[in-house]
């Protein structure tokens, strides 16, 4: 009778050695409900750590049809779109399948294609006058008085809106913007030619592969002014994150 | 042999030859306009191929569909299960805390491409004016090899303090600029009346002021600061206590 506690001991230091070398127990496979609010709460996580950081970004709310300009979690600009697109490159008619985790990341380090350059206008100083220079009264042929500068140009006159514009993301994401209308019209027919013809062969080239690996593309149309308006005030190095897009 | 009628037959021992070389260049004439067509066939073909490889290769797009305007009026159903609950609990707490980011009270945003400034409460917009944000202007001194950028700064400020009839203590680049001698006496750098009524410090040297010259408001003509006119810049000095969030961009 005594034997068995004696047998019992090392049959569960057994159990307990199996039980500690069994692979863990496969998760199991969410629901749709859980999976669709897993995925919500994965997507306020990337929001609420882009909100918490000190560099700008795009939200864009598919289903509610809204494009913000965002500063820690505060709309500083807000734009409502005419139309929410979403693209994949596709070669022979066959889509390229942008993979389950493309969206697993936040999208950062945007930059606007074609860039908006920027004239800085410089000024060199003129030499300060000797002491008692002024008292001495100087000719006033030999000190030709300097001309004040420049007023600088508005944003409207400084830079021309190309449409369609992109910010392209870091993470292979895109975000093309079109102007509903007239957009790109205060842009030569030149300009506007070539913009086509090159956003044409970069489609190409991306849709290849070749150069930036470009895996999704989001296309918004927004109105003329409100295109222009983003172009033109975009800050450097914008992040973005989507909002209400539906799974392909 | 066959020879093409009307035309002279050549008499003698060279006949022979001269009939094969008629019938071969026959053939090679013959060949090269069916290589001819074949090719432009070929050309065509080809032509094709790429055309629609063209159209079939760049960025396939299908629209997002607008939220449906319906109000569903069925109560939520409960969580399928513990997970579910948990990670709708956690969806709810995410989205008041980013709610909560938006200020309560007081905010300023400034568009410093468009040079407009906003008083903002909550999510009202108190009041919308022009205004005068950096020129980008780059400003280098001949002798001392300084180099100033007139830029105004990007991100998030808080108005950290607050002045009526402010005194500008003039920097370095106001006297080289304007080609004067830099004063060794502190009291030659106060300039009176030049900054308006009012000022609104947000750090760096850089504020929300009034201006002599309104009529350049909207424009980019500032050396860093907000240039504001006179009557919204009283607005934002009674509606925006110190620690007012200033949000440019």
């Amino acid at each position: 009778m005594r034997a068995r506690p004696l047998l019992l001991v090392p049959l569960a230091a057994l159990v307990a050695a199996l039980a500690a070398t069994a692979p863990a127990a496969s998760p199991k496979a969410d629901d749709p409900e859980t999976a669709r609010l897993r995925g919500q709460v994965e997507r306020l996580r990337r929001e609420r750590d882009l909100a918490s950081g000190r560099t700008f970004y795009l939200r864009l709310d598919a289903g509610q049809g809204r494009l913000a300009l965002t500063l820690q979690g505060v709309a500083l600009d807000d734009y409502r779109t005419e139309s929410v697109e979403w693209g994949v490159p596709e070669v022979l008619f066959v889509d390229r399948a942008p993979g389950a985790d493309w969206d697993a990341a936040a999208f950062s380090k945007g930059r606007l294609e074609p860039e908006r350059e920027r004239d800085r206008v410089e000024v060199v100083a003129p030499a300060p006058a000797p002491p008692g220079a002024a008292a001495a009264g100087p000719a006033p042929a030999e000190t030709p008085s300097p001309s004040p500068p420049p007023v600088p140009k508005s944003a409207e006159e400084l830079y021309s809106v190309p449409s369609p514009y992109r910010v392209v993301f870091a993470e292979g994401v895109s975000l093309e913007v079109r102007a509903k209308g007239h957009g790109g019209r205060n842009r030569s027919l030149f300009q506007r030619l070539a913009d086509a013809l090159g956003l044409r062969l970069s489609d190409l080239g991306t849709a290849l592969g070749l150069g930036a690996k470009e895996r999704v593309r989001l296309r918004v149309t927004l109105e003329a002014e409100d295109a222009a308006s983003l172009y033109r005030s975009l800050p450097p190095d914008v992040g973005l994150v989507v909002v209400g897009l539906p799974s392909r | 042999m066959t020879t093409e009628p009307g035309r002279p037959v050549p008499a003698g021992p060279r006949a022979a030859p001269a009939a094969l070389a008629a019938a071969g260049r026959r053939l090679l004439d013959g060949a090269r306009s069916l290589a001819a067509r074949r090719s432009i066939r070929g050309a065509a073909a080809t032509g094709v191929l790429l055309l629609l490889a063209f159209a079939g290769t760049g960025w396939d797009f299908r629209r997002v569909a607008p939220p449906s305007t319906e109000v569903s009026v069925t109560p939520a159903p409960k969580p399928a299960s513990r997970e579910a609950a948990r990670l709708l609990a956690e969806r709810q707490r995410l989205e008041v805390a980013l709610r909560r980011k938006v200020p309560r009270g007081s905010w300023i945003v400034i568009d410093q491409t468009h040079n407009r400034l906003r008083l903002m409460k909550g999510d009202d917009v108190v009041l919308e004016a022009p205004c005068s944000a950096g020129s980008g202007m780059v400003l280098k001194e001949g002798s001392g090899g300084r180099v100033w950028v007139f830029d105004t700064p990007r991100g998030r400020f808080e108005v950290l303090s607050k002045l009526a009839n402010p005194v500008w203590r003039k920097p370095d680049w106001a006297f080289v600029e304007e080609g004067e001698p830099i004063p060794k006496d502190p009291g030659d750098r106060l300039e009176y009346g030049s900054l308006g009524e009012y000022a609104l410090y947000f750090g760096n040297g850089y504020m929300i002021h009034g201006t002599l010259y309104e009529r350049l408001l909207g424009r980019p003509v500032s050396h860093g600061c907000i240039r504001l006119g006179r009557d919204p810049l009283r607005e934002v000095y009674r509606q925006a206590p110190v620690g007012t969030p200033v949000y440019i961009y």
